[in-house]
């Protein structure tokens, strides 16, 4: 289940709501994301987060579906937020249940990398001295491209 | 300089205008509402419960002009020849830009006027959207320009070149109310440009006519662009991402009539 919305959430009603009348599950792995009060420059006031509408669903579809194919999961929820926001402010929610804890956090590490690298947001952060886009970190990327190392080896086995 | 509204011992005072000489005034001001996009599309449409917002903004814009001396108190009731308020759908931006530009044969300045305008129709376009949007948020509002008068003329283009003109090559129209507005004439590629690369280009959305690729392909589509305007060189940018019809894409990627290409610079959500 995906949402992009303005509005916030709660994670702990969300992750009821998604274990609600189920028996099957064993773990369930929840990450949220908050606004910092500094970043690039040191006195973030707020952020507005852009997006692609009908591409993000679509780009968050297809890494909900990649972490599918490589760990059984039983249930994946998404909410990412747009808009104006303020630090210390909910961004992102990923919920991962499983049968295995293990499954769980790997999902969750893997669709929070996958989600900054593939899904069309953009942060610009409001600061005293003034706006700016916040810029792409390689260590993002690099996290992403941890997950094609270890599917190649998980194959070779 | 001093501030004409006090007088030597700083108290507040109407100005005489009895013995300027009269002469044509007008001022241009602009300001803008930021909206859901699902708003916007509604106020498109003509779907909101209270009915034609823009018709009723519009009115409430020149009602509005005509009694600023009502509410800003040392203002002179003018007798305006001219009031005009314009809107403009900017969908990449999700806003409505307000613009409104007041005339008058006289003895003051028209800005008090336009400025008022403007923002009391946007006050209308929250009134009359708040039942479905109450994140709305008026901003921006300023003077463009003003002429006549003994001040001079004023451009805020002059003291703020930093805002990029918006690009309007011969065919390549920006799209304004409608995105389709252009692609249903004339098979068209329809180019959205995002972010930052929205911003710095002066412009969300697009159509390109599709005789006018060099090839069929996203390559063309952006040799096009750049033959059209300069600061299309930007999308040879290696970092620029593309996204046709919302799949990630390459220079490679073929383009067929109608086709939705987004150009948009590295992502950073979470």
């Amino acid at each position: 289940m995906i949402h992009v919305q303005h509005e916030a959430f709660d994670a702990g009603a969300e992750q009821r709501a998604l274990l609600k009348g189920r028996r099957d599950i064993g773990a369930v792995v929840s990450f949220t994301g908050l606004v910092r009060d500094f970043n690039e420059r040191p006195d973030v006031q707020g952020l507005t987060l852009e997006h692609y509408p009908g591409m993000t669903e679509k780009a968050l579809a297809d890494i909900v579906a990649d972490a599918e194919s490589r760990w059984p999961l039983q249930a994946v929820r998404i909410i990412h937020r747009v808009g104006r926001l303020a630090p210390g402010d909910p961004i992102v929610l990923v919920i991962v249940a499983s049968a295995h804890r293990r499954d769980a956090f790997l999902a969750c590490d893997f669709l929070m990398d996958y989600l900054k690298t593939r899904a069309p947001f953009w942060k610009k952060e409001q600061t005293a001295s003034g706006d700016y886009w916040v810029a792409e970190r390689d260590s993002d990327q690099q996290d992403a491209s941890r997950w094609d190392t270890s599917l190649r080896e998980t194959s070779h086995d | 300089m001093s501030l004409t509204h006090l007088d030597a011992r700083g108290a507040a005072h109407m100005v005489d205008v009895a013995d300027k000489p009269e002469s044509r005034r007008e001022a241009s001001a602009s300001g803008c509402i930021r909206m859901r996009p699902e708003t916007l599309a509604l106020l498109g449409e003509g779907g909101l419960p209270k009915g034609d917002v823009l018709a009723t903004a519009r009115i409430a814009g020149i009602q509005a002009a005509k009694r600023t001396h009502e509410l800003i108190p040392l203002c002179h009731a003018l007798p305006l020849s001219k009031v005009s308020v314009d809107f403009q759908l900017d969908s990449a931006a999700a806003c409505v830009r307000v613009y409104a530009t007041c005339r008058l044969n006289g003895r003051t300045g028209v800005e008090m006027e336009a400025l008022t305008a403007v923002s009391v129709a946007c006050l209308t376009l929250y009134d009359m959207c708040k039942a479905v949007d109450k994140d709305m948020q008026i901003g921006d509002i300023h003077l463009d320009t003003k002429s006549g008068g003994v001040s001079g003329d004023y451009s805020r283009a002059d003291t703020h070149p930093s805002q990029p003109a918006p690009l309007v090559a011969p065919s390549a129209e920006v799209g304004r109310m409608s995105l389709s507005l252009a692609s249903d004439e004339v098979p068209s590629v329809r180019v959205k440009c995002l972010a930052e690369l929205r911003e710095r280009l002066g412009t969300g959305e697009l159509a390109v006519p599709f005789d006018e690729l060099a090839s069929a392909d996203v390559a063309g589509l952006k040799a096009a662009l750049k033959a059209q305007d300069k600061r299309f060189e930007q999308l040879d940018d290696r970092r620029l991402l593309c996204a046709v019809n919302q799949s990630m894409a390459s220079d490679a990627t073929p383009l067929t009539h109608d086709d939705e290409v987004a150009f948009f610079p590295p992502v950073t959500g979470g």
